[in-house]
């Protein structure tokens, strides 16, 4: 017969072309060592299936510390640039292909999780419309809160989104990478959320304005969002080194501002206006939020904070930087306590007594979890002293 | 709005109508666009002398979630015919071994280039304006970590349930030795991601996923599944599905420029030199693994090359583009000349370097000469000849002492590396068009296999400096290298890569290879 086989014939089901291609296969595989990136240390006790399709895919030289590659670049930017290099952060790290995603999540396992939470978030939409559980909400909070404030928020989940986009094209590992990118869809998933519960809304609330126009007014032009956006747009627009973006953003602005926005404003407020849906939405992005904690001090502590080598010098950086972003986090914090003004009052939940107990929560969180780790001493009890200069 | 009328409102809509309702991916998308805002420093990170338009538009029009939902029913199908009947039926098994061993290389350099795309993509999303071209970059940037793992899921398949695993198990790390991979990365690698941001989106989209996506993905799976292999068309099928996504976001990229004055002075170059840059590792390495790594043929690659690059990319996909200026490569018809014997050229170079491999290559058998005769007459004179002589020396058995780079050397067919390109050429023994020019610049020589990659260095000759295999290993004994390199099965002394697929013939070890006292020597030093 002729080797060139046409019409699609397969060689799997095909007796003629299996039985030539059964007689040249080896009679015992010609390797005993079965096992994909044998050669890598990993994170647990045995290499992982998430280990085995991320790890050893970024192609770095070894002059890029983890890199298995030898050599320069083929081709780099105008001017000589090079592709990928050292000089991109201020960090430094033994192995930049360290990182973990704890939850070991290869891109199968993450969309599966979405997916999942979308095919939910259908049901539940339909289950509440059907309720007419809407009729509940109190009118102030949903027209003007959810309406305005909430809607601004999404532009803070929205710019932070983009400020992965570098940190997608610059970084130097390729769990990081992974990581990263997954994060960021996690980011435009709520500012998406924001916006489908405000669009869920505009088709229960005859009247209840979908557009953007109002949130987008408020958090470019008031006075509620006005630190949170320059503080969004310096990690989204000014920063250039990727560790810091990801360090401004997840250790510092959102694990402060986005966690008392999110949890101790609108998730822990909304009940008591008769707001159910919010909570709905919201407890999706603290699920991611929890999910990126992970990641990202996997990064910032297990792996860069850790390092053998480099560690001392890199918690000295962290706590720089941590100088550099509190302030404005805090400004951020403070200016926000201007919607308190927004609402009716509902005694020992909105007053100021209420409000200070949740940013303690908020400050005594990230104290333990983010600051000590790096060594990073706080006056946790003045920041939130200045934050409430803010309520009117 | 006033509040109280709102209110009543929604109760009365209620009373009437208690339908469920929910809100479903276009009714969010539709607000994408205004998700961004205008600030003083909102500009891109990445420099491109191209203006990409603010307003741009997206035709897929995903959310995050509805983008989940869409992977994860793929997903399931893909993972699940592979984790079932693929594998009781021991599909791994039954796969030609030279098949087998063309996709430690297929898979794993695919990888490279999905991987690459994932932060040229995400360039891209930082370069663009409008939001919803940065959401279909962002689709593309997650899509390009699905075919990455895809890609090491294939691998991963392989090394666990195949014929041999070695080089499908550590391809992440012995793929570096090689003379094959300074190209890949090229064209993979750094084309996707150095350079004007556009540019680089010319390179990924308009080029790599437009015209070598086709070839690359969806003829692969013919050839696979003609050598038995039914697992890399069920992944590489499930991959080119996102693919038609990837093209309309390179050619969204070129609508967003078109009508900026930049385009007019420079796209056509721009796209002239990706091309080159592509189809001088593509059209070799492809034909190569596609006509020398299987043992049952689809169809010549010449063909497939016509079909796909010349007519279908280079005629239709650039001809609709025409109207926003953009016009067919001017290397197009260099390319189709390398099409035709460049691959034949590249695969004696590769079988001679065999040992630096991760994979094993095999001579063409008798039957497989008679086919390339009949389909590239002339075949047999300049290469069939040397193969019969290579084979009658010995070059399968690890006694015979005879590698095939010392016919190279007592012929004197010195092989040279094209500093631009990566990409090896003996021209003194070559049917394809490459002549060798050299060039010294900063008291450094380097070597080019032709005009359009010369010209692209002559330019920027900062652009191209990485040094070859031939200077990185100049003075050291081959099995050292290859030692170094990590080129050795677990028992610690076969080699990877084997100069034959013959299931009876003995394999290679590091003394065979030592013995020989084989050393590298840089060609460009004996000028
Ligand atoms: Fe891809
Ligand atoms: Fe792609």
């Amino acid at each position: 017969m002729s080797i060139e086989v046409a019409g699609g014939r397969r060689g799997l089901t095909d007796p003629i072309l299996a039985a030539q291609i059964l007689a040249a296969i080896p009679d015992k595989p010609l390797e005993t060592q079965r096992k994909m990136n044998y050669f890598m240390t990993p994170r647990g006790r045995r290499i992982n299936e998430y280990e085995v399709l991320c790890c050893y895919t970024q192609p770095t030289p070894d002059w890029i510390p983890g890199g298995l590659d030898w050599g320069d670049w083929t081709q780099k930017f105008h001017g000589g640039r090079p592709s990928w290099s050292n000089e991109s952060t201020e960090m430094h790290s033994s192995d930049w292909l360290k990182h973990r995603d704890p939850a070991f999540r290869w891109h199968a396992l993450y969309v599966k999780d979405k997916a999942e939470e979308w095919r939910y978030t259908d049901r539940f939409l339909k289950a509440y419309s059907a309720d007419g559980h809407v009729r509940s909400i109190d009118p102030v909070w949903r027209d003007e809160v959810l309406g305005d404030y909430l809607g601004a928020f999404g532009f803070s989940e929205y710019g932070l989104f983009n400020s992965h986009s570098s940190v997608v094209r610059d970084c130097l590992g390729d769990t990081i990478r992974m990581s990263s990118a997954m994060i960021a869809l996690d980011k435009v998933d709520n500012a998406q959320m924001i916006q489908a519960e405000r669009t869920f809304l505009a088709k229960l609330v005859p009247g209840f304005p979908e557009s953007t126009d109002i949130p987008k007014k408020e958090w470019t032009k008031g006075a509620i969002f006005k630190s949170a956006r320059e503080t969004v747009e310096k990690i989204w627009q000014e920063t250039y080194d990727w560790n810091e973006i990801l360090f401004s953003g997840h250790m510092i602005y959102d694990p402060l501002f986005g966690q008392f926005v999110r949890r101790e404003f609108f998730l822990r407020l909304a009940s008591y206006y008769g707001d159910n849906l919010t909570p709905f939405f919201v407890n999706q992005m603290q699920l991611y939020h929890s999910q990126t904690k992970g990641i990202t001090t996997d990064m910032f502590h297990t792996c860069l904070s850790a390092d053998p080598e480099f560690g001392e010098y890199n918690d000295r950086l962290m706590r720089a930087w941590s100088d550099k972003w509190l302030p404005q986090t805090v400004n951020a914090l403070k200016d926000f306590m201007g919607i308190f003004a927004k609402i009716p009052e509902i005694k020992g939940v909105t007053s100021k007594d209420a409000i200070q107990a949740a940013l303690e929560r908020v400050f005594d969180d990230w104290q333990r979890d983010y600051a000590e780790p790096i060594g990073y001493k706080v006056d946790t009890a003045a920041l939130i002293k200045t934050v409430l200069t803010g309520l009117k | 709005m006033a509040i109280s009328s709102a209110t009543k409102a929604a109760t009365d809509a209620l009373s009437v109508n208690r339908a469920p309702v929910s809100v479903g991916a276009q009714e969010v998308h539709k607000w994408m666009q205004s998700f961004t805002w205008d600030f003083d420093k909102n500009r891109t990170k990445y420099s491109t002398k191209y203006k990409m338009a603010n307003d741009t538009k997206e035709q897929f029009k995903l959310i995050a979630k509805e983008y989940a939902r869409m992977e994860s029913v793929k997903d399931e199908r893909q993972f699940g015919s592979l984790q079932d009947v693929l594998t009781r039926v021991d599909a791994a098994n039954r796969v030609h071994p030279k098949w087998n061993e063309s996709m430690k290389v297929i898979s794993n350099f695919l990888e490279v280039g999905e991987y690459n795309a994932i932060a040229a993509t995400g360039m891209l999303w930082d370069s663009a304006s409008a939001p919803e071209q940065k959401n279909g970059y962002l689709g593309q940037v997650m899509d390009e970590i699905r075919h990455t793992n895809q890609c090491g899921y294939i691998n991963y398949y392989f090394a666990k349930q195949g014929q041999d695993a070695a080089g499908h198990n550590d391809a992440r790390r012995t793929r570096a030795i090689g003379p094959l991979w300074k190209g890949m990365k090229r064209v993979f690698s750094d084309g996707f991601i150095s350079g004007d941001a556009v540019e680089c989106s010319i390179n990924l989209q308009l080029v790599g996923e437009a015209c070598f996506t086709n070839p690359l993905i969806v003829a692969v799976t013919e050839w696979a599944s003609a050598n038995g292999d039914e697992m890399t068309p069920t992944v590489f099928l499930s991959i080119e599905t996102d693919e038609l996504r990837h093209m309309a976001n390179g050619y969204q990229t070129i609508v967003s420029i078109a009508n900026d004055e930049a385009a007019s002075k420079y796209l056509n170059t721009d796209l002239n030199n990706a091309f080159w840059t592509q189809q001088k590792y593509f059209t070799p390495v492809l034909g190569m693994m596609f006509e020398y790594g299987s043992h049952f043929k689809v169809e010549p690659w010449v063909k497939t090359w016509n079909r796909w690059v010349y007519e279908d990319w280079g005629g239709i996909w650039i001809g609709r583009l025409g109207k926003y200026g953009v016009e067919s490569p001017a290397s197009l018809r260099d390319a189709k000349k390398d099409a035709y014997w460049a691959h034949h050229d590249l695969f004696l170079l590769a079988y001679a370097l065999w040992p630096t491999g991760f994979f094993r290559v095999t001579l063409p058998t008798a039957e497989e000469a008679e086919w390339y005769e009949a389909n590239y007459p002339g075949w047999y004179d300049m290469y069939g000849k040397v193969y019969e002589e290579w084979r009658s020396r010995g070059c399968e058995d690890p006694n015979s002492g005879f590698l095939p780079l010392q016919w190279f050397a007592e012929n004197n067919h010195p092989i040279y590396i094209d500093r631009v390109s990566q990409v090896p050429f003996c021209p003194s023994y070559c049917k394809g068009a490459s002549t060798l020019r050299v060039l010294e610049f900063n008291g450094k020589k380097h070597s080019f296999s032709d005009p359009w990659g010369e010209r692209m260095w002559l330019s920027e000759p900062e652009r191209y400096e990485c040094q070859n295999i031939f200077e990185q290993y100049e003075g050291r004994e081959l099995s050292e290298v290859i030692a170094e390199g990590h080129g050795v099965r677990s028992d610690g002394f076969t080699l990877i890569s084997q100069p034959h697929t013959n299931k009876d013939g003995k394999l290679w070890t590091l003394d065979d290879i030592k013995k020989i006292g084989c050393v590298f020597a840089d060609p460009l030093k004996a000028l």
